[in-house]
């Protein structure tokens, strides 16, 4: 779509979102305007501006097929950019990595909120050229969370169906997958940078549109919110697939979610090709599977030992 | 020259498809029935006044002998009671399949919706003509039509030398014909859940029209979906027909939902929440592919011929 069209459905979206999202986001847009916070006006600019330029198709009232937003994207990512910046000091190596087109970026998935999708996200946004938006693969039951359920189509996520992870795809669009799933995301501080068990469903939706698995490795975000324990019960009976206990969650109440300021950094690696029938056996899936795994226990093992430290 | 016999040819969508095959004389005849008497149609078409309940029906397809059926005869408002619809919408479709086998017609057009898949967390953005038909899971209203939609297909894979097509077009907008979705848009103030906004796609009444004309024409068996220009979230859809959403949680919207729907004062069945809650959006290609369909009418177009 030419610039100026999408100018105009960005603007016309603004005035007819009619739903929550709408007025947090304009309330978002006059803090940014206002001259203590000459920081957020700057990222707003670049986000903007960078955001023109995106490989992703809008209609003439600024959506894409799967309800990607261009309006509630930019106010996602300049609160994302701030975080990246100034809370988890962001430092990514590797972006080049990642190929133009079609994408599965495969990264380890850890610290109970998922912080590290929006940041590798920001990371493929910030650093690469042309600017990437990742497609995130929800949980099924997200979309049953009220504002969650918008918030997560806006910014370009969808649920974690085969057929959407495929269309997304054919469309040449950059996937994020985190195999672990919530075994990853909720696991215990002693577990940290050990991947837990990988789905194998990435490896046969990569067969089968033939798609490069990006591997990426994120150290910080294993840290960032220690976990003590897990009452999965408890958390089946709220509905949810897993209840995690942390140093401060229940504990501070919605405080206790508020992450660790460790230090993120994010690696990419080459991209990994394969080729072979998706139908094949899970044994045989999982050989390659496992190749993906290791390379990125690979990844971890050594931004571990070469980092500086836990928080800076 | 073909003759085609619609049947609901009063509906909107009737009258619609009727008026298209008309306006090419030389290629087509068109009759039609319906259970309401239609005073002042068209002099080119014959009409009958049955209903697809009576064995009489089977006299007109004898007498007319079609070469295509369009099966439009649905009861799909609430105001009806249960055992009618049923009786109507699945016997109905049943007897005039097996009339249809029975005497030769060689192509039988159903126009399901896109309703028959339901609207589920889970559900992908674009769905495909494989997946399950799940509507009746959450919806029990509409159990009679995700009923006709697999009698057709039954039909479809039974009588290999009947033409059979299943259109399953998504919420149909325009100035004749609305879709349950389309009714709901339509009001003044519109409840929406709190919190839930789904993508809604749109196709324009015409371009239904002329998706049925196209099946006609190159005698396309399958089943379809048929999807028009795109996609917006429910709310930009109530703000572009010129409506006003009223967001409330769903603790209060399914409650009242439900009296209002009881009590007879809306007719917006407490099944059909879900379809302003998750999305139910469908992959047209495989029709596309097959007709080389294309929507003629824009998203912008479509909000404007309803806009009030």
């Amino acid at each position: 779509m030419p610039r100026s069209a999408r100018k105009k459905s960005a603007s016309t979206t603004a005035r007819t979102e009619v739903s929550p999202e709408g007025w947090l986001g304009s309330l978002l847009d006059r803090i940014a305007g206002t001259a203590p916070f000459d920081v957020v006006s700057d990222i707003n600019a670049e986000v903007t501006a960078r955001l023109e330029r995106i490989p992703t198709q809008l209609n003439a009232y600024g959506y894409d097929p799967w309800g990607f937003n261009f309006d509630a994207m930019r106010r996602a990512l300049v609160a994302c950019v701030l975080i990246y910046r100034y809370y988890f000091r962001v430092e990514t190596d590797g972006i080049e990595h990642l190929p133009k087109g079609r994408v599965l970026v495969i990264a380890n998935h850890a610290g109970q909120v998922a912080l590290d999708a929006a940041m590798i996200g920001t990371a493929t946004f910030l650093e690469s050229e042309p600017p990437r938006i990742l497609r995130g693969m929800g949980e099924y039951w997200l979309p049953t969370v009220p504002f969650v359920s918008v918030a997560m189509t806006r910014t370009g996520s969808v649920v974690g169906t085969p057929k959407n992870c495929v269309d997304l795809l054919r469309r040449e669009e950059a996937v994020i997958a985190f195999p672990e799933g919530v075994r990853g995301m909720n696991k215990l501080y002693s577990q940290r940078y050990r991947l837990q068990r990988f789905g194998h469903g990435f490896m046969r939706l990569a067969l089968a549109t033939e798609t490069p698995v990006v591997p990426v490795a994120v150290i910080g975000s294993e840290e960032q919110a220690p976990g003590i324990a897990n009452l999965k019960s408890l958390g089946r009976l709220l509905g949810m697939p897993a209840f995690p206990i942390t140093l401060t969650w229940p504990w501070l109440g919605p405080l206790g979610l508020v992450p660790l300021p460790v230090k993120y950094r994010i690696y990419f690696g080459s991209p990994m090709h394969f080729s072979g029938d998706p139908d094949e056996e899970d044994a045989v899936i999982r050989q390659r599977v496992e190749k993906v795994k290791r390379t990125i226990q690979a990844m971890l093992d050594r931004g571990v030992r070469e980092r500086s430290g836990v928080f800076w | 020259m073909k003759k085609v016999l619609i049947t609901g040819i009063t509906g909107g969508q009737g009258r619609l498809l009727a008026a298209k095959l008309l306006r090419r004389p030389r290629r087509y005849r068109v009759a039609g029935i319906d259970r309401e008497p239609w005073k002042h149609h068209p002099e080119a078409l014959t009409f009958h006044a049955v209903d697809v309940r009576k064995k009489s029906v089977e006299d007109v397809i004898r007498t007319e002998s079609p070469d295509v059926i369009v099966h439009l005869a649905f009861i799909r408002h609430f105001g009806t009671h249960p055992a009618l619809r049923h009786e109507v919408n699945v016997n109905g479709t049943r007897r005039l399949l097996e009339f249809a086998v029975s005497h030769g017609v060689k192509q039988f057009v159903v126009l399901s919706s896109s309703y028959v898949y339901g609207a589920l967390p889970e559900n992908p953005s674009y769905m495909d003509e494989n997946y399950p038909l799940s509507a009746s899971r959450t919806y029990p209203e509409v159990r009679d039509l995700t009923e006709v939609d697999m009698l057709a297909t039954a039909f479809l894979w039974q009588y290999p030398k009947t033409v059979i097509t299943i259109l399953r077009p998504v919420n149909v907008l325009g100035p004749h014909v609305h879709s349950a979705i389309g009714r709901y848009l339509l009001h003044s103030y519109v409840l929406t859940i709190l919190g839930f906004n789904p993508m809604l796609q749109f196709i324009h009444e015409e371009d239904v029209a002329d998706a049925v004309t196209l099946v006609i024409d190159r005698q396309t068996r399958g089943i379809y979906n048929v999807v028009g220009p795109g996609a917006v979230p429910l709310s930009v859809a109530i703000d572009q027909t010129g409506g006003t959403a009223i967001p409330l949680p769903e603790l209060v919207v399914r409650p009242t939902i439900t009296a209002l729907f009881r009590s007879g004062l809306y007719p917006f069945p407490p099944g059909a929440i879900d379809f302003i809650k998750y999305q139910c959006t469908l992959d047209g290609s495989r029709f596309q592919t097959a007709t080389g369909f294309k929507p003629k009418y824009s998203l912008e177009q479509i909000f404007a011929s309803v806009r009030t």
